[in-house]
């Protein structure tokens, strides 16, 4: 209603004083008095009209409806109070000020005149400038109390309109959470006629979703007990027939000089920001998956790098040790052939042997690595390379008294696969079994034919396999001391063995090989103890 | 390497040994001591192994020597301790224990 205060002062103007000259009725039964008030109110600016008794008087005031009355009190047939009282009956006239003259200056007659209706009294004989000052002021009341009621019409009007137009629902409630009020917006939204909902307590209608009862758990409670605004950003509203979508609300508490009178819920339909967050919310996983997959490529593309020039190192400072090493076995050999009685010496020459056997196994260990680049694919029973590798390390098997379950599946068929390259796979994870053993333990062996059932399990960029594709799956479980950190298995020199029993080279070529396989291999520990191996193969 | 490979196949008793750190002497010092058998390493510094053995093999006075690769190219895991044949000649894989070193080349001699 912003607009109505700015208006322009032409506009003002008309709207405080629209009905001037005002019309003035005038009655007496005395022609002079008539007369004198006539003269004194002339002038003035009023459309003046006179009457010489009741009956005149209320004919007139019916037709012209007049702003203002003043009226003798003591006049033969129908007497002033008999007018006034019939005026006020009358819907035309009822608006109509009254201002009783009379002679008859005391209480009574004033008290009476008030309750019928009058808004004021002037005494006989009057004096023409009371005259004027009490109708100006009368007037003036009249006019304001008109624009008044105007105004109060207009507001009333602005506000079904805003109501109306608004898309939010609202519910207006007295100081027992009782619905007073509801705006077609609510009745839409709630899909309950305006009588479902007025006069009935909100909370027993059980719109909406959190919470059904006028508790203290209810949040309107706090509104209407409490007086404090509550606010609900996701809340969910309940439909005549049971359909639901999200709402948010706003309850505020309403007062009248300063005592609580109720409150305003106002509440509006979320459920396409519901959605639309729901959707930021998937595509926010989806990137978060996304940068997931970047980072671990990113990570294998280092370790690649790093794996590769750790290659390419590790072929020329084999070749420069082999060298030297080649001198010392000589020597030792040499030195090993010269009987000597002291025991001191052969000890010495012992373990100068084994100290070359280790370097040299070292040295072999780096080539290996640096050398698995191509394979020599032949078609090939996995059982058999299985076999085969297990036949090589039955001794250590038996010297570290260690259970074997084998559990090679049948119909598997031939694979391509390089079976020497393959072997030593088998031969390096077996020993790792062994030795992570020690002393005592089950070392189990399965292969089995199955299909990628799952996209995590057809490798993390899924390029090795894709879902639904046949495989052979070959796992190898130990119970032994396990391993203190997975991701490290597969780089070059990381060992769980004590310093001697292993160069830390053997999965990083195991890896290497498998990779050249186009397969997968995965090694972690297992809930129960131990490691458990899982090489992928793929079936063509 | 040469010096230490000299005085373990002395130490057996059974062979005279002359060592030489140069391919590109090796063709003369073959004709003056006319060995029965020609320890090769591949890679040396001026001629490598496999140019020395092309030129004995050239050499109608020198053709029938034996030949041994005695090299770091080549891996345990391609050939055996003893030796073996590898597109018609004979490798051993460097570090060799002296009895692998002395077998292989009983076996070359007696072939």
């Amino acid at each position: 209603m912003l607009h109505r205060v700015i208006d322009s002062t032409a506009a003002r103007t008309a709207a405080v004083y629209p009905d001037r000259p005002e019309r003035v009725l005038l009655v007496d039964d005395n022609a002079t008095n008539l007369q004198v008030l006539y003269q004194t109110l002339s002038g003035g600016g009023y459309r003046l009209s006179v009457a010489r008794n009741g009956r005149q008087a209320l004919e007139i005031a019916q037709k012209s409806e007049p702003a203002l009355i003043l009226l003798d009190i003591m006049m033969p047939g129908i007497d002033g109070f008999e007018i006034c009282r019939r005026l006020k009956q009358d819907p035309r006239t009822r608006d109509s000020a009254v201002i009783f003259l009379s002679a008859l200056d005391d209480t009574d007659n004033k008290v009476k005149g008030m309750q019928l209706g009058a808004v004021d009294y002037i005494a006989k004989p009057f004096d023409p400038n009371e005259v004027i000052a009490r109708v100006e002021t009368h007037l003036k009341i009249q006019r304001l109390e008109a624009q008044l009621a105007r105004r109060n019409r207009q507001l009333e009007a602005d506000n079904q309109h805003i109501l109306a137009a608004m898309n939010e629902g609202i519910f207006g409630l007295d100081i027992d959470g009782t619905v007073v009020f509801v705006n077609p917006a609510a009745v839409r939204m709630t899909g309950c006629s305006e009588q479902d909902l007025l006069g009935k307590p909100l909370h027993a209608l059980g719109l909406f979703g959190d919470s059904g009862v006028l508790e203290t758990a209810y949040p309107l409670y706090s509104c209407l007990k409490e007086r404090r605004i509550c606010h609900n950003e996701d809340s969910e509203l309940v439909r005549m027939d049971g359909t639901r979508f999200a709402v948010e609300y706003n309850c505020s508490p309403m007062f009248e000089d300063r005592t609580p009178s109720g409150a305003v819920v106002v509440f509006k339909d979320i459920s396409e920001r519901k959605q639309a967050e729901r959707r930021l919310q998937r595509a926010y996983t989806e990137l978060e998956k996304a940068h997931r997959e970047l980072r671990d490529a990113h990570m294998r593309l280092i370790q690649a790098a790093k794996l590769e020039s750790v290659g390419r190192l590790a072929a020329g400072v084999a070749h420069e040790v082999k060298n030297p090493l080649a001198v010392i076995q000589l020597g030792v050999d040499f030195l090993a052939g010269i009987e000597s009685n002291d025991s001191v010496v052969s000890e010495v020459i012992r373990d100068m042997e084994e100290a070359v056997e280790r370097a040299d196994s070292v040295v072999k260990g780096l080539l290996d690595f640096s050398r698995e680049s191509t394979l020599t694919l032949r078609p090939g029973d996995i059982n058999q390379v299985i076999d085969h590798a297990l036949h090589l390390v039955d001794h250590e098997l038996t010297r570290h008294n260690i259970r074997l379950e084998k559990q090679l599946g049948e119909g598997i068929g031939t694979i391509d696969l390089d079976r020497n390259k393959l072997q030593q796979v088998f031969i390096n994870v077996f020993m790792n079994a062994i030795q992570a053993m020690g002393r005592e333990g089950v070392l189990t062996v399965k292969s089995r034919m199955e299909r990628i059932d799952k996209p995590d399990r057809a490798g993390l960029d899924g390029e090795h396999f894709s879902v639904g594709e046949p495989v052979v799956q070959v796992e190898v479980l130990d119970t032994g001391c396990g391993i203190e950190d997975e991701s490290m298995v597969f780089d070059p020199f990381y060992t769980t063995k004590p310093t001697g029993q292993g160069t830390g080279l053997g999965l990083s070529v195991t890896r290497k090989i498998i990779d050249l396989h186009k397969g997968m291999i995965d090694i972690r520990n297992r809930k129960e103890g131990g490691v458990a191996v899982r090489i992928t193969l793929k079936m063509g | 390497m040469t010096r230490m490979l000299k005085r373990s196949l002395e130490a057996t008793g059974n062979y005279e040994v002359q060592a030489l750190n140069h391919g590109a002497r090796a063709l003369e010092v073959c004709r003056t001591f006319m060995p029965d058998l020609v320890l090769l390493d591949v890679m040396m510094p001026d001629m490598d192994g496999g140019e020395v053995a092309a030129a004995l093999s050239d050499d109608s006075e020198l053709n029938a020597v034996k030949i041994v690769f005695l090299t770091a190219i080549v891996t345990k895991d391609e050939v055996p301790p003893t030796g073996a044949d590898i597109s018609g000649r004979t490798f051993l894989a460097k570090p060799v224990k002296t009895a692998d070193l002395v077998a292989c080349i009983e076996a070359q001699l007696h072939s």
